[in-house]
């Protein structure tokens, strides 16, 4: 196999880790059926982005895109998690599409849908991760710090809150918790490392336009959650290894050009049933969490 | 002036349509207690059988291809249930969505295997509308509000005067009060399944014959079915034809004032004013 290959197997690996640990936060701990995360990877993406392309610091577009991605879930939650269950899955289903139709039509800002070309690599204290080692380095050191930051946050005292709310909301509510703002918190600490994601993703990628935030992402990371197992700290790398190395070995195989039409729709009908028969045949997935569901 | 009144026509015909998709959807919640996130895809599957049908190996004429159209557009609702949701209806709710979304993109790529993901039409020629009060109406646009009010008609007779309805309702109701009854809840179940299944397909059809088909189409629709049903009360079939309405009315006037782009976002704002506004109501809706 390829060394670059190989490489970039592993960066977009660990990218699509934080993106989906960002998710077991909210669906596997909180218990929040997001299905609009996508919106906050684009946010991350789209804010780091445009402003290192008017010349910002990589430092301080990466701290104003986790606070921007943070900021939107702030707000979108504060509507939405008055609503239970079912409606605040659509509803952040309906929040995903927006933010993609914000990116889409506000041309003066994102260019649409011609979308933002040359995004330059990240500069960390005069240190450039221009090759794809030291990217991968970058993202290793990313991903490790989101690891052991939401295993802090899942473990601490607000953590139990959280499986507390996803086991039984009523009797939380009961000992005297105000659920509304604990799911808020979650949410928000959620959508923050999700624009982590996203902002690794964009200066990886150095291209980036409203197609590529689509429902596909959102299924995509909802199904490596739920593969790996919800609610568990190493589910969601389970899931990502698995199912990344599926996706992007896919795209790398020499088929015939034509066949593409085909592949894409293929695929991403083979994702859809994965997480019906996941659902009906082992909902806990590859690893089962401890004393939960 | 008749600029607004063209408007006020067109969001009417679209509120039609998007109060056939809210129905359907509420009628399904009210049996079962969940949102069906694939509502979507079988409005787009049901707009693409008609198309399917009209197409080439069979070329049949638009009111046969719908028969057709109809009964797989059935078929395919009962299929979902029997296959997806029936194994998992005593799981928890979150496994039960993450399905439903599984199910909904399964059907969504499916479309676009078959057909690709470019738009489509059914192909009639674009006729000169009668213009009756400064407005221009054409023969698709009666076709839709006469589909729509016997869609509604045939709804409301089946719902309050036949048997199966008065069964439907008391599941959706109470299904254990139901069952204890003697209620065939089973078949109560089936049957919402065929009615949402016929009115999202009749929907789709209108939609498509209104502006096009495109795999992509169901998505977008769904949340504003949803957002429908929400405005009317949800599980109320009749809540939701107003809703549908509204939403339509809302997302014709709101293009005149903001850009044409967020058409499809209008009626998600709509849902989250109704949110903040009047958030008790929607408390309390899961059981």
């Amino acid at each position: 196999m390829n060394v670059d290959l190989f490489l970039h197997l592993w960066i977009m690996i660990l990218i699509y880790i934080i993106f989906a640990m960002s998710l077991n936060l909210e669906v596997g701990y909180t218990g929040l059926f997001n299905f609009g995360h996508v919106a906050f990877f684009g946010v991350g993406a789209y804010t780091s982005a445009l402003l290192t392309l008017h010349q910002v610091p990589f430092e301080l577009a990466l701290v104003a895109a986790l606070i921007v991605a943070g900021f939107s879930g702030f707000l979108l939650s504060i509507p939405s998690l008055k609503l239970r269950g079912d409606y605040f899955g659509i509803a952040t289903l309906g929040f995903g599409e927006i933010i993609r139709m914000v990116f889409q039509n506000e041309v003066w800002l994102t260019k649409g849908p011609m979308g933002l070309p040359g995004i330059p690599k990240p500069v960390l204290f005069s240190y450039r991760f221009a090759t794809l080692p030291q990217y991968l380095l970058l993202t290793i050191g990313f991903t490790i710090l989101t690891f052991l930051v939401l295993r802090f946050v899942t473990r601490s005292p607000m953590g139990r809150v959280f499986k507390a709310i996803r086991e039984d909301e009523v009797s939380t509510a009961a000992l005297g918790k105000n659920i509304f703002h604990f799911k808020i918190k979650s949410f928000v600490i959620g959508s923050v490392f999700a624009g982590l994601a996203g902002t690794l993703w964009g200066h990886y990628t150095t291209f980036i336009s409203p197609g590529d935030f689509t429902l596909l992402e959102t299924i995509l990371v909802l199904l490596i959650v739920v593969l790996g197992g919800k609610g568990t700290e190493w589910g969601p790398i389970w899931g990502a290894i698995v199912l990344i190395f599926f996706q992007e070995s896919l795209r790398f195989l020499k088929l015939p050009a034509e066949w593409t039409r085909y592949l894409a729709p293929l695929q991403q009908m083979i994702f859809g049933s994965l997480l019906i028969f996941l659902m009906i045949y082992r909902p806990e997935g590859l690893i089962r969490g401890k004393g939960g569901r | 002036m008749s600029f607004l009144l063209q408007s006020i026509f067109n969001g009417l015909l679209a509120g039609c349509i998007y109060a056939l998709f809210a129905m359907g959807l509420t009628l399904i919640y009210g049996v079962l207690n969940f949102v069906n996130f694939a509502h979507g895809e079988l409005i787009m599957w049901g707009a693409y059988f008609l198309y399917l049908f009209m197409g080439t190996p069979f070329g049949f004429p638009l009111p046969i291809a719908l028969i057709p159209a109809l009964f797989f557009t059935i078929l395919l609702g009962i299929g979902m249930d029997r296959f997806a949701f029936k194994p998992i209806r005593q799981a928890n709710r979150l496994t039960l969505l993450i399905a439903a979304l599984g199910l909904s993109f399964l059907l969504r790529n499916g479309a676009q295997l078959f057909w690709g993901a470019e738009l489509r039409t059914y192909g009639f020629e674009i006729k000169r509308g009668w213009r009756i009060l400064n407005m221009s109406i054409t023969i698709n646009q009666m076709a839709i509000i006469i589909t729509t009010l016997i869609c509604i008609v045939i709804v409301y007779l089946l719902f309050h005067r036949s048997k199966l309805g008065k069964s439907m309702r008391a599941v959706s109701d109470n299904l254990e009060l139901a069952r204890v009854s003697g209620i065939n809840t089973k078949k109560a179940i089936q049957f919402a399944w065929i009615l949402s299944s016929a009115l999202a397909c009749v929907g789709g059809i209108l939609l498509a014959l209104d502006t096009n088909l495109q795999p992509g189409m169901g998505l977008i629709n769904l949340v504003k079915a949803f957002a429908a049903t929400l405005l009317g009360g949800v599980g109320n079939l009749w809540g939701a034809l107003l809703g549908g309405i509204i939403i339509g009315l809302a997302e014709n006037l709101g293009v005149l004032v903001i850009s044409t782009g967020y058409k499809d976002a209008i009626a998600f704002g709509i849902m989250v004013i109704l949110l903040l506004l009047r958030p008790p109501v929607l408390y309390g809706t899961q059981e």
